[in-house]
């Protein structure tokens, strides 16, 4: 993740449940009230780039507090931990978060859930295997048919849209690279047939 | 309620948006201004909270103050990032334009004599360019630049096509007027709407500019 990575910056701006542990006098704008102080113990949601630090940050006072404390994103919260062990397929990601998996991994850098992790790899290799599905079919489908579920024997025909309108940006990219490769490969083939 | 930052990420989700086209969207001056602003803006509040203190500043003894010093100053940092992330991804473009010997200049769609000989060399910049001041000038000396670098390689263009043609000559129509080029076989006039039998490496920049039209 480059400095210069628009999807990272964007990462960055996804927000998660902050509480701020102390009154801040100046800082009321954070909770819509921009004249009063804001008080502690007030929840607010910051984007990533804000909260990261403040969570990290020590007040320097004798009890050793940070500034906030956080809590899991409702996009990482136990019903879609929950949705994800039973079918990682059926979640559209997107719908939690446009930038789910750089969410995921930014948290698990700032808290110690354990099981997160093993979670979100069976989830991305098993929906990795799917959307590698796709890309081919669509590749393999030719530019002139747009016919929905045309090869539809696999199972997945209408159904298989509302699955790609599901994916994480990560996803899609990969969705991407790999409908290229396939459909590049095809030109290639074809190419060498003509000569 | 708007939020420091906020300013900045509708730059970087223009850059987002940028990524996907084949030409440059316009610079976004009010934004990158408004960005800038608010960069100043902080810059200022910093200035102010910090001056009761004299230089001698005790974070733990003012936890407050400390915590919206922090928040300011990630807020400045965040719009830097965005920024310069914005301005980064124009540039890239830019770059690739030039490589691919795109007239960026040439947007607003003016005559430019003597192009023919010259890559997107010295050609004045419209009234309704896409691109800031300072682009401009980034794509006039990044242009310079690689024509220096080809310079070298008398034999070889760069930035010619890496398909191997099938014929040599091609027929090809003339789309807009791009003055008299030399040829081997001699001075060509290519004016509007006429047609040519040339050798497809004399013309092969003009293509790309789109001044002519490969036919057949």
């Amino acid at each position: 993740m480059s400095y210069y990575d628009i999807d990272s910056i964007l990462t960055d701006a996804e927000k998660i449940p902050c509480t701020f542990q102390l009154d801040i006098p100046d800082l009321g704008y954070l909770d819509n009230t921009p004249n009063q102080p804001l008080k502690a113990g007030t929840k607010v949601n910051l984007p990533l780039w804000l909260a990261e630090m403040l969570v990290i940050a020590n007040t320097g006072g004798p009890d050793n507090k940070t500034f906030v404390t956080f809590d899991l994103p409702r996009a990482l919260g136990n019903d879609v931990v929950q949705a994800l062990k039973a079918d990682p397929r059926a979640v559209p990601l997107r719908d939690q978060s446009a930038h789910f998996y750089g969410l995921a991994t930014h948290m698990m850098d700032l808290s110690e859930e354990q099981e997160l992790g093993s979670v979100l790899r069976k989830t991305f290799v098993t929906r990795a295997a799917e959307i590698s599905l796709h890309a081919r079919k669509v590749g393999g489908g030719g530019s002139k048919g747009k016919g929905k579920d045309e090869g539809s024997n696999l199972g997945i025909g209408g159904a298989g849209e509302d699955f790609l309108r599901g994916l994480d940006e990560w996803e899609r990219k990969l969705f991407r690279k790999a409908h290229d490769g396939a459909k590049s490969g095809k030109e290639w083939m074809e190419s060498i047939k003509k000569n | 309620m708007p939020m420091y930052g906020d300013q900045g990420n509708k730059l970087v989700q223009h850059a987002k948006r940028m990524q996907n086209l084949a030409h440059l969207p316009p610079y976004q001056t009010e934004l990158v201004r408004a960005v800038t602003r608010e960069v100043r803006d902080l810059d200022k509040d910093v200035a102010s909270l910090l001056e009761p203190f004299q230089g001698s500043f005790d974070p733990s003894a003012d936890q407050s103050t400390a915590c919206t010093l922090l928040v300011n100053h990630l807020s400045m940092r965040r719009n830097k990032r965005c920024l310069l992330a914005y301005h980064r991804t124009r540039t890239d473009k830019l770059e690739e334009l030039v490589w691919n010997g795109s007239d960026v200049l040439d947007l607003a769609g003016q005559q430019a004599g003597g192009v023919a000989n010259g890559a997107a060399a010295t050609v004045d910049s419209g009234a309704s360019s896409s691109l800031s001041p300072q682009e401009e000038d980034y794509v006039r000396q990044f242009g310079d630049l690689l024509a220096a670098y080809k310079g070298q390689w008398t034999d070889i263009d760069l930035t010619g096509s890496l398909e191997p043609p099938r014929d040599l000559f091609i027929d090809v129509r003339v789309l807009k007027d791009a003055g008299e080029i030399q040829t081997e076989y001699g001075a060509i006039n290519l004016t509007k709407n006429s047609q040519f039998y040339v050798r497809q490496g004399d013309v092969e920049r003009l293509i790309a500019q789109g001044y002519l039209q490969k036919l057949g």
